[in-house]
C-alpha cells in the first residue's frame, strides 16, 4: 500500500522542492532527480508484482477526500506503470550530460520529476477527477520541458499546450457525460454501450482526448513541431514514450472497460488508425529535418496501436499494447541518438550530415537497431508486434459487419505503411551515418557514457523484446491484459534469431579466413573525375521525386498550407469571429448606448 | 461580534478622510494607512469567516423593529457577504501594497489613495447593507471613485475611457434608482428582507422591475450586451486599479447584487433565471472571442473579465434554473458552488494578471504584445507568476481555475444543460489559446534588443504578485470537502435557501 503513495507523490514533492532550489546547482538537481527516478522505478517494479486489486489510500487530513485516492492496480495499469518507471530512469541518465547550460531550460529536472509522478497518478487512479487532474498536469510539464528562447520553439510550445489543453477540456466534458450516464466517477464502475446520443458524445470526447495525447490524425499536429525544437531528452520522454503509453493506455481503458464498442465505433477507430499510418508516413518521407522526420513517425506508428486496440479482439488488443511498448522503446532510442548527433555536430538537417558511423559507432548501432525495428524487420520487436496486429486484422475478417468485411483494406494499408516506414528510415540511416564522410565532422567524437549507455540499453531491450517475444515477453506483460488468444500465423522468433546469429558468425569467419589482405578501399568511381562536393550523392534527392507525383503533389501542397492541421483551421475560424465582433466595437459612445437600450427593449419584449 | 460589522465601512471611509487632512503634512501617510487598513480588514473578514455562523445583523442606531417594520438601517453579514468582504479586503490590500512602488510615477499620489479607500468603502458598504437604498448610495460612492481612478493618468485615452464609463455608469444608476423607486412605491419599504415579504409573487410588475435591475446591474457587472464600457475603462486605469476593477469591483457592485436580489429578494422565477443564464453564456462566448484577437495586453485581460464573469453567472444561473423548476437541490447547490468558487478564483488570478501587465508596463512602458518579447529572462518573478495566473484562468491543473471550471461543467451536464457545458468547454479552450499567446509574445521568444537593460520590478510589486500566485495555488484547496464546508458552503446555503435570509434578518 505504502508503495503507491511513494510512487506518485515522492517525485512530485521532490519536483516542487527542486523548483525552489537555485538554478546554479543543476548537477545536484540532476543527481537528486536520478535517485528519485531510480526509487520510482523500483516502486513501479514492486507495483508490477502486486496482484490486481483496488487500493485505498488514507493519507490526508480529511477523511472525505479518501474517495479521490482510490487506485486500481490491474493488469493493464501495472504494465504501463512499470514502463513509465523504466523510461523515467533511462532519460534522466541521458539528460545528466545532455541538458547543459546551453539548453537553458529552467527547472528541467523539477518538471521532469513532476511528469513521472503525474503519469503514475494518471495511470493508476480509479477516480475520474484525480485522473483528469494528473492528466492535465502532464500538459503543463510538456509545455515547460520545451519552452525555449526563440520564436519557433515558443510557437511549438504554445501549439502543443493548446492542443493538449483543448483535449483535456474535451475529456472533462466526456467525464461529465459519463458520470451522468453511469452515475459514478469510479472508472471501474462504468461499462456503457456506445448507443444513445450521450454515450456516443462521451465516447468521442474521451477518444479525442486519448488520441491527442498519443498523437493520431487529425489531432497529431503538435508532435512534429514539438520534437523539432524540443531538447531530445524531452522528445524522447514525452511525445515518444510517455504520451504514447498514456494515450494508448487510456484508449485501451475506453475500449476495454468504459465502453462496449459497437460496430461503428470499431470502424471509426480503424479508419483513424489507417489514415494516421499512411498520412504521417507520407509526410515523414519528405522531411529534411531528422527530428521532424522522427516526429512524423511517432504519429504514424500510433495508427498501428489504434488499429490494434480498435479491433477489440484479444489478439488485436495484445498487438496494439505490445506495439505501444515497442514503439516507446525504439522511438525513444531514435530520439536519443538524434540528440547525440545534434549535440556533437550541431546540425539538424539530414542533407548536411553524412558518414558519422565511424565517429559515433555506438550511436550508429543504436540508431540502426531502432530503425530496423520501427520498419518491422524480423526478429526485432517492431516486427513482433506488427505481426500480431496483422494477424489480428486477418482474424477480425472472420467476424460479421462492415468493418470486418473491409479487413483487406486495413491490412493492405498497414503493410504498405510499414514498407514506407522502411523507405524513409533508409534515408535517415544513410543520410546521417553512411555515405561520404564530411571534413567538418572529422573531430566529432562518440558521446559520453551517460548518453550512450541509455541508448545501448534501449537498443538491447528492443532486441530482447523481439527475439523472445512469443515465449517470454508477451505472456509476461500482454496476455494478462488482453486475455488468452491464439495466433494464426507461425513465427518462431527464437529459432529465426538463432539462424540469423549463426549466419552472421559464419559470415564473419569467412571474412576472417578469406583473402582479407587483398581488401582495398577506393573512392567512388565517377568516370575518372575527381569527386567534388556538389556531385556528392545525397539520399534526399531520391525522395524528392515522391513529392512530385501528380496526386501526391496536390496533397503535399495542401499539407504545406496546413489544410490538414486542425489547429490552424480552428485558429482561422476563431479569428474570423473575432474580426466580426471587433468591428462592432467601434468605440463610439452612442453605439454603445444604443446597445444598452436595445438590450433593455428586447428583454422587455421577450419577458413581458 | 455584531458591533464589529460597521468597521468594514468605517475603517476605509475614516482612512480616506484622515488621508485628506493629515496626508498633507505627513509624507507617505496614505500609502501605509491604506495598506494597514486593508490588512486589518482582511484579518477581520477572516475572523468572521472562521468564528461566526449564520447571519449577523447590526442595526445602525440600535432601533428595533416596531410593529414588525424594520426602521433602522440594517447591516447584514452572512456567508455570501463574508466571502465578498474577504475578497475585497485581500485583493485591495495586495493592490494597495503593489501601488506603493507603482504610484511613484504619478504626481498626485495622495489623491490616489483617498479614492482607493473610498472605492473600498463603497464596495464594503454594498456588500453589508441590508436595504436597497443604502446599497445604491454605496454603489455611487464606489462608482464615482472608480470613474476618477480610471481617469487618474489624465492622458487622452484615459479621459475618454472614463467619460464612456461615466455615461454608461450613469445610465445604470438611473435604471437602478428608477427600479428602487418602483419597489418603494409598490411595497413601502426599502429593507431587502422586508421587501421580499411584501412583493407579489408573480405578475408583470415583478418582471418589469427585475428587467430594470438586470440591465442596471448588468451594466455594472459588464454582462453582454451591456459590457461595452469595460474594455476601455479597465485597460486605461492604472494597473493596481485595473486589478481592483476587474478582480473585485464588477463582482461587488454587479454580480453580488444580482445574486442577492434575485435569490433573496425577488421570488425565483424560471424566466428570469433563464434570462440570467443565457446572458451569462453570451458574455462568456462573446467576451472570449473578442479577447483572443487583442494585441493590447490589458485590453485582452479586460475582455476576459467579461468572459469569466459569464462563467460565474452560468454556474449560479444554472443553479437558479434548477431551483426555479423545483429540481434536485444537490445539483443546484453544486452548480452555485461552482459559480461562487469561480468568482473567488477569478478575483485572484485576474488581479494577478493585471498586476503582471502593470509590472511589464512599469519596466518597458508598453502594453503592445507585438513590441514585447523574451523578457522572462529579465523579469523572472513577473514571468513565473504570470504563467501561474495564465494557467489558472485557462483551467490547467493544479491551479484553482481548473477546479471551478470542472465543477461548473459537471454541474451543467448534471442539470442537463449539455449545450451550455459544451460552450463552457469551448470557451475554456479559447481562453487557453489567448493566454498562451500572451505568454508567447510577452515572456518567451527572443529577447528584443530594446529590453536588454530592464530589471525585475521593486519589492512591493513583486511581493503582491508572489502572494497572489500563491493564492492561485492555495485556493485549489477549497475544493477539498472539509475546507469547502467552512468557506464556500455557507455562501451557497444563503443562495440555496432563498427565504431563510428574510426570516433570519427580520428575526421571525
Amino acid at each position: 500500500m505504502i508503495d503507491l503513495r511513494f510512487l506518485i507523490f515522492l517525485p512530485i514533492a521532490v519536483g516542487i522542492f527542486l523548483y525552489v532550489l537555485p538554478e546554479s546547482i543543476k548537477i545536484v538537481k540532476g543527481i537528486i532527480a536520478l535517485l528519485v527516478s531510480a526509487i520510482s522505478f523500483f516502486f513501479a517494479y514492486k507495483v508490477f508484482l502486486l496482484e490486481p486489486q483496488i487500493i485505498n489510500i488514507h493519507c490526508f487530513l480529511f477523511e472525505k477526500i479518501d474517495k479521490f485516492f482510490v487506485f486500481n492496480v490491474d493488469n493493464l495499469s501495472k504494465v504501463v506503470t512499470l514502463f513509465i518507471g523504466f523510461f523515467g530512469f533511462m532519460f534522466v541518465l541521458y539528460s545528466l550530460s545532455y541538458i547543459t547550460k546551453k539548453k537553458k531550460i529552467i527547472s528541467y529536472y523539477s518538471y521532469y520529476l513532476m511528469t513521472i509522478g503525474s503519469s503514475f497518478g494518471a495511470v493508476l487512479t480509479d477516480n475520474f477527477i484525480t485522473f483528469i487532474f494528473f492528466w492535465g498536469l502532464l500538459g503543463l510539464t510538456l509545455y515547460k520541458l520545451i519552452k525555449g528562447y526563440d520564436d519557433e520553439s515558443s510557437s511549438a510550445a504554445k501549439k502543443s499546450l493548446i492542443l493538449i489543453g483543448a483535449s483535456d477540456s474535451i475529456i472533462i466534458l466526456g467525464i461529465a457525460l459519463l458520470w451522468k450516464i453511469g452515475g459514478t466517477y469510479r472508472m471501474s464502475g462504468i461499462n456503457t454501450a456506445t448507443t444513445g446520443a450521450l454515450a456516443i458524445v462521451a465516447f468521442i470526447s474521451l477518444v479525442i482526448g486519448s488520441l491527442t495525447k498519443a498523437g493520431a490524425f487529425p489531432v497529431h499536429s503538435w508532435i512534429p513541431d514539438y520534437v523539432k525544437k524540443a531538447p531530445a531528452s524531452s522528445s524522447a520522454f514525452l511525445p515518444a514514450s510517455l504520451d504514447k503509453l498514456l494515450g494508448i493506455y487510456f484508449l485501451a481503458r475506453i475500449c476495454m472497460n468504459l465502453f462496449e464498442l459497437t460496430q461503428w465505433a470499431t470502424m471509426l477507430l480503424l479508419i483513424i488508425g489507417s489514415i494516421t499510418i499512411i498520412a504521417a508516413v507520407m509526410m515523414a518521407l519528405v522531411q529534411h529535418n531528422y527530428k521532424k522526420l522522427l516526429g512524423y513517425h511517432a504519429v504514424s506508428q500510433v495508427g498501428y496501436m489504434v488499429i490494434g486496440v480498435g479491433l477489440g479482439t484479444p489478439l488485436g488488443i495484445a498487438g496494439g499494447l505490445f506495439h505501444m511498448i515497442n514503439h516507446a522503446l525504439y522511438k525513444s532510442g531514435l530520439f536519443l541518438t538524434a540528440g547525440s548527433v545534434e549535440k556533437r555536430t550541431g546540425e539538424e538537417d539530414i542533407e548536411n550530415l553524412g558518414g558519422l558511423s565511424k565517429y559515433m559507432p555506438l550511436t550508429f548501432i543504436t540508431a540502426l537497431i531502432c530503425a530496423l525495428s520501427i520498419s518491422g524487420i524480423p526478429p526485432l520487436n517492431g516486427f513482433a508486434s506488427k505481426w500480431m496486429i496483422y494477424q489480428g486484422i486477418i482474424d477480425f475478417g472472420n467476424g460479421s459487419g462492415l468493418a470486418s468485411r473491409l479487413w483487406v483494406v486495413w491490412l493492405v494499408l498497414a503493410v504498405f505503411g510499414s514498407a514506407l516506414t522502411l523507405a524513409s528510415f533508409i534515408k535517415f540511416i544513410s543520410g546521417i551515418y553512411l555515405g561520404r564522410r564530411k571534413k567538418e565532422f572529422e573531430k566529432v567524437k562518440e558521446v559520453s557514457i551517460l548518453m550512450w549507455l541509455p541508448q545501448i540499453i534501449i537498443a538491447a531491450v528492443c532486441v530482447i523484446f523481439g527475439v523472445f517475444a512469443a515465449k517470454l515477453i508477451v505472456p509476461a506483460f500482454i496476455t494478462p491484459v488482453s486475455g488468452a488468444f491464439k495466433e494464426i500465423g507461425m513465427w518462431d522468433s527464437q529459432m529465426v534469431s538463432f539462424l540469423i546469429l549463426v549466419s552472421i558468425i559464419v559470415g564473419f569467419i569467412i571474412y576472417l579466413i578469406g583473402n582479407i589482405k587483398k581488401l582495398r578501399t577506393e573512392d567512388s568511381f565517377i568516370g575518372g573525375e575527381k569527386i567534388q562536393e556538389e556531385t556528392n550523392y545525397s539520399p534526399l534527392e531520391f525522395y524528392k521525386t515522391v513529392s512530385k507525383f501528380p496526386l501526391l503533389a496536390f496533397f503535399y501542397k495542401k499539407a504545406e498550407k496546413k489544410w490538414f492541421d486542425l489547429y490552424d483551421i480552428f485558429t482561422k475560424i476563431i479569428l474570423w469571429f473575432n474580426n466580426l465582433f471587433s468591428k462592432a466595437h467601434s468605440g463610439i459612445l452612442s453605439t454603445y448606448l444604443i446597445w444598452v437600450v436595445a438590450g433593455l427593449i428586447i428583454l422587455l419584449i421577450i419577458l413581458i | 461580534m455584531n458591533s464589529l460589522i460597521p468597521l468594514f465601512v468605517i475603517v476605509p471611509l475614516g482612512s480616506a478622510f484622515l488621508m485628506a487632512i493629515l496626508g498633507r503634512f505627513i509624507k507617505g501617510f496614505g500609502k501605509f494607512l491604506t495598506s494597514f487598513g486593508l490588512l486589518f480588514l482582511t484579518g477581520l473578514s477572516l475572523y468572521f469567516i472562521f468564528n461566526s455562523q449564520g447571519t449577523l445583523v447590526y442595526k445602525v442606531g440600535g432601533f428595533e423593529a416596531s410593529a414588525g417594520i424594520p426602521v433602522a438601517i440594517y447591516m447584514v453579514i452572512d456567508g455570501l457577504s463574508k466571502l465578498l468582504l474577504l475578497i475585497i479586503a485581500l485583493i485591495g490590500f495586495l493592490s494597495a501594497f503593489y501601488s506603493i512602488s507603482y504610484t511613484k510615477q504619478y504626481t498626485a499620489e495622495r489623491k490616489f489613495y483617498i479614492l482607493f479607500c473610498l472605492m473600498i468603502a463603497g464596495m464594503n458598504g454594498i456588500v453589508i447593507s441590508g436595504d436597497i437604498f443604502n446599497m445604491y448610495v454605496f454603489l455611487e460612492i464606489a462608482a464615482i471613485a472608480s470613474y476618477a481612478l480610471v481617469a487618474f493618468g489624465v492622458e487622452k485615452e484615459q479621459l475618454e475611457a472614463s467619460f464612456k464609463y461615466q455615461v454608461l455608469g450613469g445610465v445604470a444608476s438611473l435604471l437602478i434608482l428608477m427600479s428602487i423607486g418602483f419597489i418603494y412605491w409598490q411595497t413601502g419599504t426599502l429593507n431587502i428582507a422586508d421587501i421580499s415579504t411584501q412583493l407579489p409573487t408573480s405578475g408583470a410588475f415583478i418582471k418589469f422591475v427585475s428587467i430594470l435591475f438586470i440591465v442596471g446591474f448588468g451594466l455594472k457587472a459588464a454582462i453582454f450586451p451591456f459590457h461595452s464600457w469595460l474594455p476601455d475603462a479597465h485597460s486605461s486605469a492604472p494597473s493596481p486599479i485595473s486589478a481592483m476593477l476587474s478582480g473585485v469591483l464588477i463582482k461587488a457592485i454587479g454580480i453580488y447584487v444580482i445574486f442577492r436580489l434575485f435569490f433573496n429578494m425577488f421570488p425565483i422565477s424560471y424566466e428570469i433565471a433563464m434570462t440570467i443564464t443565457i446572458l451569462g453564456t453570451l458574455s462568456m462566448l462573446i467576451g472570449v472571442l473578442l479577447a483572443i484577437g487583442q494585441w493590447d495586453v490589458k485590453r485582452l485581460l479586460a475582455y476576459h473579465s467579461i468572459s469569466q464573469m459569464g462563467y460565474v453567472i452560468l454556474g449560479v444561473g444554472i443553479g437558479m434554473v434548477v431551483l426555479s423548476k423545483g429540481g434536485d437541490k444537490t445539483i443546484a447547490a453544486f452548480s452555485i458552488l461552482g459559480g461562487l468558487y469561480h468568482l473567488i478564483n477569478h478575483s485572484a488570478f485576474k488581479a494577478l494578471l493585471f498586476l503582471n501587465a502593470g509590472a511589464v508596463e512599469y519596466r518597458t512602458g508598453t502594453r503592445n504584445l507585438k513590441r514585447l518579447g523574451g523578457i522572462s529572462q529579465k523579469m523572472p518573478v513577473t514571468s513565473a507568476t504570470s504563467f501561474g495566473a495564465a494557467m489558472a484562468i485557462s483551467g490547467i491543473p493544479p491551479f484553482n481555475g481548473f477546479f471551478s471550471k470542472l465543477i461548473i461543467i459537471i454541474a451543467a451536464v448534471q442539470a442537463k444543460f449539455y449545450l451550455l457545458a459544451f460552450f463552457a468547454v469551448f470557451v475554456s479552450i479559447v481562453t487557453l489559446a489567448s493566454f498562451l499567446k500572451v505568454q508567447k509574445y510577452t515572456f518567451s521568444g527572443k529577447l528584443k534588443p530594446a529590453w536588454e537593460k530592464i530589471k525585475e520590478v521593486p519589492f512591493s510589486m513583486a511581493f503582491s504578485m508572489i502572494i497572489l500566485a500563491g493564492l492561485c495555488l492555495v485556493l485549489s484547496l477549497l475544493v477539498i470537502p472539509g475546507i469547502r464546508d467552512i468557506v464556500l458552503k455557507p455562501a451557497v446555503d444563503v443562495l440555496l435557501n432563498t427565504i431563510q435570509y428574510t426570516t433570519t434578518v427580520l428575526g421571525k
